[in-house]
């Protein structure tokens, strides 16, 4: 027989005992210190290079070209310096994710990240070391005039936060949205589609969105080879903010007040949203009428998805990143051309989505000392060359100066054995301020994008008009921002 | 020590006494199996409890801020929460009446079947054996606009939509791919209270001239109810955190249309690192879930089924 009495004081002893135990854990003491790391062991040597030869580094980077170009080549690295590197590759969230919860640990598995710009280095750029005290320090190889070779507004975008000067993360990954194009459709229709249209329609900036809009009409009407004039990344996600994005930036609409500085620079607190007004509205209704002549597969691509369907010759041109362009000169090796995107009433905006290499704040001293090595090596000018003609090449650099040697001159023009380089006209064009088109860099951007996307995917989906879904990711914006960013304060 | 203590006192010895030596014994036998069941879920749901009324940071170490009301002053508030939740509902009734409907039928097909049974069963069980998360996968390359073959033969028969880009069609597409995994759950379970009806009751309504509806109603149906109410209790409990298929096609979208509650859990949480918030999304599905379980186990209870 169960006597009930006592089973209760026993549930409320382990409850009491749970309590306490919850409160501990709650209180963060128990989850900070749960194990110490010890630093890395500094050698005695003449070579600058090999001074923490032995030791091993982590990291954790997207799955992108320069990563997988890296990593073909680490053990160059290891050969250089003597440290081992571990390189995890994910898809972007899991990296956020594992970002995260490593910063949340404080400790540092993680030694070096890969710093998505929106994703990363806004919301936890307090979390990353500014890499201006490696760079100045005379035990290490090189010195911080080295950071100059990068391009300006890369540096601003990928590798600083909230102005000043601190430098934050090296640029490492130059995504940039340009227009493609099936050049051999634009040369072989060139003159029937001017005569009908009435304007010369050779793709570039001097084009407008609204020619592209035309242009795009009149493949759907005239031209067999391809099912579709347009394609777009209309699928929710930062897919379609992106593809969005650049009709919204041409039309002079930015998501909050003093957009442009907010994008390069970021801030924590940038203020009431912008969308309310009558460019972001003219963009949106702009951007609703494309998507209803564009594929209507479009509102389930992602840029993924987007390149394939071009590269398979269902539409005609696309707005996508410039990476792609391995892909079409595989698919269609010759028949694609690359300019940066149509001009709205205010500037042809080219969506930069570049992130950086930055180093994890919670390392201990020697140990963030080789994990500067790694960054200074992978970015490096012979490590960038080396990467755009390696088999598992691909990756941009993120370095002017190599712009300027003449083997990559060279390759930006065909036959090119750097494929990704016959964008490079397009893309220096795009990295120019009064041709980029840059989101808010503010931590909780997340949260704004999924707003955003959210209100015009019901625009495309005809749940709401324009004029509705830029008002209701404004209030969204609005809401998000009030709130402000509490994870990293 | 005055009289009524010197009678409480050998009260409160015996009732200790009673207490050690009843913990002495089930409390040793049990404790292996306490302490982790207590790490495993009282801490962390305490912890939880706590996180809900705090801001969480993530710099340098985990570190709670007390907050007060504010998390769930904002789940209250939270213009978007009443959608989640309306849609959420709209799924699990979906889902659950669906399965319920096709695995009972399914079940009692495969029940009349004298020949082929096993293979016919083994082949009706295959979705089951699939990671809701392939599941997922399998969905959208079927849906794709560029080669899925849903969408050609949809196309055949002149549908040129979106299936999963459009807001109703994503809707029915998600639902469906889920009734496609667990009806074989519910159609076994109720193949095995079919096998339990007793054939005498069977011959019996058969000898008073009951036709098959009449028997299907008045015997069938009636004998198996319990077990289809377990079956419901399972896939209830299961269909209530819906999310891996809806995450893998449409990540809660388009415009919303599929993001139910779990779906806005796992963002708040692991997109927007909002852990406070979360935690109090969190608790919230708790507290539905066990509204809904209880009321199963009520229906089980009057059954008499619940002990």
């Amino acid at each position: 027989m169960v006597d009930q009495e006592p089973s209760v004081i026993s549930r409320r002893r382990t409850l009491g005992g749970a309590l306490a135990g919850g409160a501990a854990f709650a209180a963060g003491g128990l989850l900070n210190g749960c194990a110490t790391r010890s630093d890395v062991r500094r050698r005695d040597t003449a070579d600058p290079w090999r001074q923490f030869a032995g030791c091993t580094l982590n990291f954790v980077s997207e799955n992108t070209a320069p990563t997988s170009a890296i990593a073909a080549d680490a053990e160059r690295f290891t050969a250089l310096t003597g440290i081992h590197v571990n390189i995890v590759t994910l898809e972007l969230s899991a990296l956020v994710q594992k970002v995260a919860l490593d910063l949340a640990s404080g400790q540092s598995q993680y030694q070096i990240i890969y710093a998505d710009s929106y994703q990363v280095l806004a919301p936890y750029a307090d979390g990353l070391v500014d890499l201006r005290e490696p760079a100045s320090d005379d035990s290490l190889p090189g010195d911080d005039s080295d950071l100059a070779d990068f391009f300006p507004l890369q540096m601003d975008v990928s590798g600083r936060f909230g102005g000043g000067d601190r430098v934050l993360a090296l640029p490492y990954d130059c995504a940039t949205m340009i227009w493609q194009y099936r050049k051999d459709l634009f040369e072989a229709y060139h003159d029937r589609m001017a005569n009908d249209l009435g304007f010369d329609p050779t793709p570039g900036p001097q084009r407008t969105w609204e020619e592209y809009y035309r242009i795009a009409e009149w493949f759907n009407d005239n031209v067999d080879e391809v099912s579709y004039g347009t394609g777009h990344q209309a699928k929710q996600h930062d897919s379609l903010m992106c593809d969005f994005s650049n009709v919204l930036f041409a039309h002079g609409g930015q998501y909050f007040e003093n957009g442009e500085h907010i994008g390069r620079f970021g801030a924590v607190d940038p203020g009431p949203s912008a969308l309310g007004s009558e460019e972001a509205l003219a963009g949106a209704e702009f951007y609703s009428r494309l998507l209803s002549i564009a594929d209507p597969a479009s509102t389930t691509w992602d840029w993924t998805g987007l390149g394939a369907a071009f590269a398979a010759g269902r539409v005609a041109m696309c707005p996508n990143w410039h990476e792609f362009a391995a892909d079409n000169e595989r698919s269609l090796p010759g028949k694609v051309g690359y300019t940066t995107l149509p001009s709205g009433p205010a500037k042809s905006a080219n969506m930069y989505g570049g992130a950086g290499i930055a180093i994890n704040g919670n390392t201990a001293p020697n140990e963030r000392a080789a994990a500067w090595l790694f960054l200074k090596w992978a970015t490096s000018r012979k490590t960038q060359l080396r990467n755009l003609t390696g088999e598992v090449g691909g990756a941009t650099p993120t370095r002017s100066s190599i712009y300027r040697t003449p083997e990559v001159r060279r390759a930006q023009r065909r036959p090119s054995g750097m494929p990704t380089m016959l964008t490079a006209p397009a893309v220096q064009q795009a990295w120019k301020p009064e041709y980029s088109g840059l989101r808010p860099k503010i931590p909780m951007w997340n949260e704004c994008d999924t707003a955003i996307y959210t209100e015009l995917s019901r625009m495309l989906a005809g749940d709401v008009a324009p004029r509705g879904a830029m008002r209701d990711a404004r209030d969204h914006i609005d809401r998000i921002v009030s709130r402000g960013w509490v994870a990293a304060e | 020590m005055n009289a009524s203590e010197d009678v409480r006192e050998p009260l409160k010895r015996r009732r200790n006494g009673a207490a050690s030596r009843h913990v002495g014994f089930t409390g040793r036998m049990m404790l292996p199996g306490i302490v982790p069941l207590a790490a495993l879920t009282v801490l962390p749901f305490l912890t939880i409890v706590v996180m809900s009324f705090s801001d969480v940071r993530l710099l340098g170490g985990m570190r709670l801020d007390f907050a007060g009301l504010k998390n769930w002053g904002r789940f209250f508030t939270d213009p978007d929460m009443g959608w989640f939740w309306l849609r959420t509902a709209g799924y699990f009734a979906l889902t659950l009446g669906l399965e319920m409907v096709l695995g009972v039928v399914l079940a009692l097909c495969v029940w009349r079947l004298v020949r082929g049974r096993n293979l016919v069963l083994s082949l009706l069980l295959l979705p089951m054996f699939v990671a809701p998360v392939i599941v997922g996968l399998l969905g959208r390359f079927l849906t794709d606009p560029t080669f899925g073959l849903y969408t050609w033969l949809l196309e055949r028969i002149g549908y040129d939509g979106d299936l999963l880009g459009d807001t109703f069609t994503a809707f029915a597409a998600v639902v469906a791919m889920d009734v496609w995994e667990w009806t074989p759950l519910i159609a076994l379970i109720t193949l095995a209270g079919l096998s339990a009806v007793p054939p005498t009751l069977r011959e019996a309504a058969a000898l008073d001239g009951a036709g098959r509806w009449q028997t299907l109603r008045h015997i069938v149906l009636p004998s198996i109810s319990n077990v289809l109410l377990v079956a419901l209790l399972i896939r209830a409990m299961d269909a209530i955190r819906y999310f891996d298929i809806i995450w893998v096609t449409t990540n809660g979208g388009p415009a919303n249309a599929t993001k139910i509650v779990p779906v806005r859990l796992y963002e708040t949480a692991f997109r927007f690192f909002d852990f406070g918030y979360a935690a109090v999304v969190g608790l919230a599905m708790l507290f539905a879930s066990i509204v809904v379980a209880r009321l199963f186990v009520r229906m089980l209870d009057r059954k008499g089924l619940a002990r």
